[in-house]
Parts: C-alpha cells; structure tokens; sequence
C-alpha cells in the first residue's frame, strides 16, 4: 500500500507479490530501480500490491538485495565488493533467474552485472565445455560440422 | 525404476545443485547413472536447457560483450568457440562480428578473404622456412617489428615444376594438399618467374566472365549436376607481372598487379568489392554437400592447367572496350609498385616504410592503385567529378611488405586487398627472379 502525502514518518512503499504468493513490502525509492516498477507507480496501478508473475519469491528476495544495496550506497567501491559477491553464485540456475528478472523488471545495473557475468563464464571455454555449462544441444548438420571444425582448428592453431 | 521416479520428484522441486561450476548430467534413458558419490552431493535433477530459452536479445547482450572484451587473438578465439555452440548462438555471433573492412579485426577464416579496414591497416609478418620451402603469414600482436608473437593466419608451400612453380596456399599450418579441407587457393608462376596468376576456390563477383573465354565449352558444368570427382573450383583472380624498368637492372623492378576480382570503381569514393564470400566455402564436392552446391549461381570451373602464354588477361574481368559505362566500372583494378627514389647521399634506392621494413632488400614494396584519368571527352555521359591526376587521389599505399630479418617479412595490408590476396602478391616477391644491382 503506498501511502500518500507527507513522507515524514514513513516512506512511500510498494508490495511485490512473487509468484508463488510471497510478499514484499518495499520502500519505492528501492522499488524503482526497476524500469517496470516505476512505470507502473508512475500510472499510479501499484494498489493492492504489483504482481510479479514471472520471478518466484527466492529470486525477487536476491533481487532486492541487489536493489536495496544500490538504492543505498553511493561509495563506488563498495558497491564493486558488493556485485561481485552477488554474481559469485555456483548455482547457475539460480544466475538464469536472476538475468531473467533483471530483464523482465529493466533493472539495468543487474542487467548489465549478470550479462557480464555469464559472458566472463564463457572465456576461455572450449566449444564442448561452454555446451555443458548451458546445457546447449549441438543442432549442426554435420556438413555444418565439418566447417565449424575447420574453423575451429584454425582459430586455435598457433 | 526407483530412480526414474526419484528423479521425477526432484524435477518437481525447486533449484538444482551444481558441482564447481558444471551442471551434471543424468540421463534417464539407458546412460549410465553415475557413480554413488554423484548422489552424495544433493539432489540432482535433469536440466531442462532452459539457457536455450534465454530470449535472443540477452543473448545477443551478452555476446556482444564477449566479442567486444576479447578484441585480440588468442582471446579471440573465445568468439569462434561461441559460434560452434548450436545454430542460434552462431546466427547471433555472425551477425555481431563486422567485417574487417569496418572493425579492422579478423575474427573467423572468411576474414582472410574480405577485404582489410578502409581506416588503417592490419599489420601481418610472414616466417619463411627455406628448408621446408614453407611460408607462414600471421597478426601481429604487437607494434613490435620484431615481435614473434602472431596469430596463424596462412601458410603456403613451393612446389617447382619443370615450366611452372606452384605455391599452394592453405589456412592448415600443416596440411597443404588440394584436397585438404584447409586448402584455399594458388598461386602459379611461369618459368622465368616473372607472370604469376593468383587463384582462389571461390568465384568472385564476375566468375562467369573470368573464365568462360578460357575454357572450352564442354567442361562447363552447371552447379546442380557436379559430379563427386570434380576437382575444386580455381578461379584466376589476379594476376602478377614484373619487368625491369628502364634502368635495366640497375633500378628497381617495376611491379603490376591485376586484380580480377575487384574492379577499379572500388577504389573510388563510394566503391565497394562484389561478391565477397560469406563463408570459406567447404572445398571438396562431394555427397554431403550436394544441398550446398545447389545454392551456388551458376559458375563454369576453369581449368587450372591452363598455359599462362596463352592466357589472354585483357579479356578477363569484364573489360569490354565496346562495353560503354558499366565495363568502365568493371574494369580490374591495377596496383603498381611505388617508385622508389633515389637518394643521393645514401646512394640506394628509398621508399618510407614507416618503420615496418628495416632491411634493404630488392623484395621490398608497396603498392599503390594505378587508376586512369578521368573519362575522355567520348564517355562523358556520367557526371564525374574530374581528378586533376589520376595518382593524386590514390596515393595510398594498399600493401606494403619487407624485410624485417632473415627470415622474417612485414606485410601490412588494407581495403581492397584481403589477407589471401596480399599474401598472394608478397609470395610473388620471393619468387622473381628478377635482380637488382
């Protein structure tokens, strides 16, 4: 429920509700650094609370982590220490989710952060570890093969 | 099976754990289901390729920032990797990746036959290997002239003949033969080594014309009935003459080069080199590649045999005198070598190579366009702008190569020249026999 008027004693908030019916209350300042969000406030359809359909409750928990931190802090280095330990997950399910919210919500600091972090996860793979990572199927042609091997040799003979 | 159904519920329930930073695998089909200690580590669960599901535009985010942070080799080859992943990520890292003509990098094979930045030059070195009659062309990654350091681009081996000497040219550091999967092209001089004629696998833009006058009718195959024994194609793209200049060989030799597959307008403000290939095609025609084959224009192949006296390179590449304004625009592009000057004090021959070649040698040089003045007053149908001189505009110097040390060659090169054609041209500076005093 956002309250109106006087921002004295209590700040404006907005509910996000998860889709699997968690809810969120959460000051809008923190809310709007989602692109989505602040349209929606902005059109003043935030009562009764802004469904999320798309992001379960553990992954909007992450997401306002991310966003209270960054609401927040202004140091430039702390904010550094801290999207580093936030992208440094094992789980790369869990990191799935997170570029999805960050692109269903345009929250572009993660957005960007999470990006990043996926592009740096393939450096230095080869073709079949970057298939396993993602659990991508190779879906050549083998005449598309052939060429792709001879790429291939190419770009890795020294 | 137990296990299938235990694996059905722990679909059914949230996140998967993940070992480092590999997803394992488990397949319920049959596959072996791993080792006990696979299952210590938590509930597995099967991933359903949901990053296949990543929508295209994130994709695209994130191999853009890919290409754009692995601007150098070797890391580069990190976007060569991405684009063998499966069809899509490959559409999207084709799509992002910019010719060398605009980005200056090289990125996949087809580079080698695109042609280098309109803005600077790429800088290459070549390795000569006398004992293995080898020649190897790579970047450099450094400014450094000296630097060893270079990514492998393309090699070519001499072969000599009793009228002829080939050089096959090949993107296999160590697989030269024609039907090797590497090979790429040719180039053939005549006995004295003084003609050369540079030929490609893949048509140019005007291969109909390039070839038809040489060969007789009845080897012309149309694209959709080649026969698995097909030799590949070998299509004459350039051409390479030296002479002695006027100074006999007191003076430097005097260099031209015709370049078939590019015509002169695409020097001009606004030119561009046609039909540049989008893929280094497969060589060899065989089964598997009969869909490729129909997707070919129809070209004739032209017999690689050919007796270079014979050849008649006036009338290849659409120089039609009667042809009026388009065989103009189409006529091949002519690089000559720039005149050294001489220099009076340091008595030799000198040409400003910028600090790129560092040793003297008769195999040095840089080409620049040779084109003609203006129209005649005969074809001034088109509103030309007049150049005062025909060399005034094109005194850019197209390639440059030179000795650097024993064994060791600078080869810059730019817009039109692709990697293939330039080194092309610089073998034929190994070969001359030509001398000079």
């Amino acid at each position: 429920m956002a309250s109106a008027g006087s921002g004295d004693e209590k700040a404006a908030t907005v509910t996000l509700i998860s889709s699997d019916n968690e809810h969120f209350e959460v000051p809008e300042a923190v809310a709007t650094l989602s692109q989505t969000i602040r349209h929606m406030i902005e059109d003043g359809c935030t009562d009764g609370g802004v469904p999320l359909p798309n992001v379960t409750g553990r992954i909007l928990a992450k997401v306002l982590e991310y966003c209270n931190k960054h609401a927040a802090a202004s140091d430039k280095d702390e904010l550094e220490k801290f999207d580093k330990a936030f992208v440094d997950i094992d789980d790369q399910a869990t990191l799935f989710d997170l570029v999805m919210a960050a692109n269903y919500l345009d929250i572009r600091g993660m957005l960007d952060l999470t990006c990043q972090t996926i592009a740096d996860m393939i450096k230095g793979k080869s073709v079949e570890e970057i298939r396993e990572t993602f659990n991508i199927k190779n879906d050549f042609t083998p005449e598309e093969e052939a060429e792709i091997r001879r790429e291939n040799q190419w770009a890795f003979d020294d | 099976m137990p296990f299938r159904s235990m694996v059905r519920d722990l679909r059914e329930s949230f996140g998967n754990i993940s070992r480092r930073k590999f997803e394992v695998r488990i397949y319920h089909r049959g596959k072996s289901l791993g080792s006990s200690s696979d299952l210590q580590d938590g509930p597995m669960v099967i991933q359903q390729s949901r990053w296949a599901s990543l929508p295209p535009e994130l994709l695209r985010d994130v191999m853009k920032r890919l290409e754009e942070d692995e601007s150098s080799w070797p890391s580069r080859k990190d976007v060569v990797s991405c684009a063998s992943v499966c069809t899509t990520w490959r559409d999207v890292c084709k799509d992002i990746v910019r010719s060398p003509e605009i980005c200056a990098k090289l990125t996949f094979p087809v580079s080698l036959k695109q042609p280098g930045p309109r803005d600077g030059v790429i800088q290459c070195f070549i390795k000569r290997d006398k004992s293995k009659l080898t020649y190897r062309l790579y970047l450099c990654l450094s400014s450094a002239v000296l630097d060893e350091n270079g990514k492998f681009l393309l090699a070519a081996r001499r072969s000599r003949r009793t009228t002829h000497t080939d050089y096959a040219i090949s993107m296999d550091s160590k697989n030269f033969s024609r039907s090797s999967a590497g090979y790429i092209g040719k180039l053939r001089s005549n006995f004295l080594g003084t003609k050369f004629v540079i030929y490609d696998t893949q048509p140019p833009f005007n291969a109909g014309r390039l070839c038809s006058q040489e060969r007789p009718p009845s080897r012309r195959l149309s694209s959709r009935k080649v026969s698995p024994k097909v030799p590949v194609g070998s299509y004459p793209i350039g051409q390479v003459n030296y002479e002695l200049n006027v100074l006999g060989t007191r003076g430097p030799r005097r260099m031209q080069c015709t370049m078939h597959s590019i015509p002169e307008s695409a020097v001009e403000p606004g030119g561009v080199v046609p039909g540049q290939p989008k893929e280094l095609l497969p060589r060899l025609f065989d089964e598997s590649f009969r869909s490729t084959a129909t997707s070919f224009s129809k070209y004739s192949i032209a017999d690689s045999s050919m007796d270079l006296s014979s050849c008649r390179y006036s009338e290849c590449g659409g120089g039609n005198p009667q042809g009026g304004d388009a065989a103009d625009k189409e006529r091949p592009l002519v690089l000559r070598n720039k005149a050294p000057r001489w220099h009076e004090q340091l008595q030799c021959w000198c040409l400003n190579f910028r600090g790129r070649v560092t040793v003297a040698s008769v195999k040095n040089l840089q080409l620049i366009a040779s084109v003609p003045p203006a129209a005649s007053a005969g074809a001034s149908a088109q509103p030309q702008a007049s150049v005062p001189s025909s060399t005034s505009s094109h005194d850019t110097v197209i390639l440059q190569f030179g000795k650097v040390a024993r064994d060791i060659f600078t080869m810059d090169y730019r817009y039109p020249l692709s990697a293939f054609q330039a080194f092309a041209i610089c073998l034929t500076s190994f070969d001359t026999k030509l001398a000079c005093e």
